[in-house]
């Protein structure tokens, strides 16, 4: 999923696709050491490489709104989620229904991630722009980031 | 907390800062389902609480035989995922069941898992640590529990196969099934006597009467019980893996404890070694679980202390008893007690518990050197007792215990054979 999503980012990049592709590349490679080593604190790493090799081809990209990007956000997420399962080192064996029920929440979150993500595009390309909304984006993703962290400092159960 | 929330808290705000910085929507659509996702986990945190029981379908087995085990598992708060694992002993297998399982528990549900165990190896356990995992939806907090609800199972060693037990030479005053010396009311013929007043009609031999003109009495052979002891030499143990000289010595105790008393034989039991146990000699099958029980905490105990029958107590060891001594003969101490036995006069019987097929191949010169001279000091020991009159009988992995029992049982005919 991570290789279709860097090759994609590689092959639909008009400018620096080197660039490209080495991030995607590397990304990947450290991905597939982490589950083989099972070393969780590179996996993360793996996936901001590869989202980071998506990160430069749209931000070289000339022209218009990747269309794509909410199908590239839901294979982003379901290579992350089904990373961390590979990496779940339990001897346990699971019972049909919680494995039913761990695949159908995967599929269902990358829909709603899909189906969020054409929304937000939408929301962005309809917008005009100016400073008031780039000041809101800004306090958007700082509020977004002070609530998670928040919420972690609050959630040590 | 999992490093996965850090992870995707992380990559959600470099998303979002890069978004910013590159001004492309794009990437905030990327970031958007991990800071979801995060955010989500978080809201939706919750502790569990789940408790656990364990019921063991028996208490009491026999080593080799299945024991079903029922966990109960209560969610007052339940977990989108819980690993629940039977901690066990490992002499106790799984033969069914999954442990540990992966299930999920809603709130307030109730689930029985089964197991099925094999007792590989007898002993007293507990069974019922309980190990519990929990994880919720996003796999963002893990919780571990431990339920201690533990049971005890007691895994009885399994009876060898024993045909015909030793007799002893003595016999007590109490009715049983041995054939006595002495004469007295019973079936086996001893003799024919003439008629005294006072002798039942019933014991009228009228074949002998009619040939010799007068009344004449057959006289029998009492039926009496008799003393035995087991003495089981815990001083040392050659072990290999899961493989010990105690285990078929406890087996070798149980086997003939259970067919005493099932003669109406008094039997005691006696561990001698770094710790001393024993139990008096009485009768019953109340007294078999006493010495089952007494068994299964019989453990090698490593001392140097020198001990010799003197600290045995002395109603442990009635006269005229016969002691089997159930022995590995790796310790001089207990060669020492039980020649010192011999000389008080009990009928001993040694039977070894020979551990040569638990020690490794020897390799090399000084290796076969030392296998040599291990086998000849056995075999000068043998000789010791054999000399003071104690048949040894060796049980290993070529014989069974019914043949080494054979053995002595034809040792002692022949030793009495020429002692006439």
């Amino acid at each position: 999923m991570a290789a279709g999503l860097v090759a994609y980012s590689d092959v639909a990049s008009d400018r620096l696709p080197a660039v490209v592709g080495g991030v995607g590349t590397a990304g990947g490679a450290l991905m597939a050491f982490a589950l083989a080593t099972r070393w969780r604190t590179v996996f993360p790493f793996g996936i901001a490489l590869v989202g980071a090799s998506y990160a430069v081809f749209v931000a070289v990209r000339n022209g218009a709104v990747d269309g794509r990007a909410p199908a590239v956000a839901a294979a982003l997420f379901a290579a992350a989620e089904l990373g961390y399962w590979s990496l779940e080192r339990s001897p346990s064996r699971s019972e049909g229904a919680v494995v039913l029920r761990r695949v159908a929440g995967l599929v269902g979150a990358a829909a709603v991630t899909a189906l969020l993500g054409s929304l937000v595009l939408l929301l962005a390309t309809g917008a005009s722009g100016g400073v008031g909304l780039e000041a809101a984006g800004v306090a958007a993703a700082v509020i977004s980031v002070a609530v998670i962290a928040r919420l972690a400092s609050r959630a040590s159960v | 907390m999992t490093p996965k929330l850090g992870a995707y808290a992380g990559l959600a705000a470099v998303a979002l800062f890069a978004a910013l910085a590159t001004r492309r929507p794009e990437l905030v659509v990327v970031a958007a389902p991990f800071a979801l996702v995060a955010a989500l986990g978080l809201l939706l945190a919750r502790r569990p609480s789940i408790d656990a029981e364990v019921e063991l379908g028996v208490e009491r087995t026999i080593e080799g035989d299945e024991v079903d085990v029922r966990l109960t598992l209560v969610a007052d708060v339940g977990a989108e995922r819980v690993e629940a694992l039977l901690q066990l002993p490992r002499q106790l297998v799984v033969l069914g069941g999954d442990n540990p399982l992966q299930l999920r528990l809603a709130d307030g549900e109730r689930r029985e898992l089964r197991y099925r165990l094999q007792c590989a190896r007898w002993g007293a356990f507990r069974v019922g640590h309980v190990y519990l995992r929990t994880h919720d939806w996003f796999g963002f907090f893990q919780r571990e529990l431990v339920v201690d609800r533990r049971v005890p199972l007691k895994v009885y060693p399994s009876e060898e196969n024993v045909r015909n037990l030793l007799q002893p030479l003595e016999t007590q005053v109490f009715a049983g099934n041995h054939v006595a010396r002495q004469k007295g009311e019973g079936i086996e013929f001893a003799d024919l006597r003439p008629f005294v007043p006072g002798d039942r009609i019933r014991h009228v031999n009228w074949r002998a009467s009619a040939r010799r003109g007068e009344l004449w009495i057959n006289e029998h052979h009492a039926e009496r019980n008799a003393d035995v002891v087991i003495l089981l030499d815990s001083f040392a143990e050659a072990r290999r893996g899961d493989r010990s000289t105690l285990d078929p010595a406890l087996r070798a105790a149980g086997t003939l404890a259970a067919r005493y008393l099932r003669q109406k034989d008094r039997v005691g039991f006696v561990t001698f070694g770094g710790i001393l146990n024993w139990l008096l000699p009485t009768t019953g099958a109340v007294q078999l679980y006493r010495i089952v029980d007494a068994m299964l905490d019989t453990q090698i105990v490593l001392s140097y202390a020198w001990r010799d029958v003197v600290t045995v107590p002395r109603r442990t060891l009635p006269p005229q008893a016969l002691v089997l001594a159930l022995t590995p003969l790796l310790d001089d101490r207990s060669e020492s007690a039980l020649l010192d036995l011999r000389g008080r006069g009990f009928d001993l019987v040694v039977i070894e518990i020979s551990p040569l097929s638990l020690l490794p191949r020897p390799t090399g010169d000084a290796g076969d050197l030392a296998d040599r001279l291990l086998r000849l000091r056995r075999e000068a020991v043998r000789g010791r007792f054999e000399r003071a009159g104690i048949p040894v009988a060796v049980w290993g992995d070529e014989t069974s215990l019914a043949a080494a029992l054979e053995e002595v049982s034809a040792y002692r005919r022949r030793a009495r054979a020429a002692s006439v």
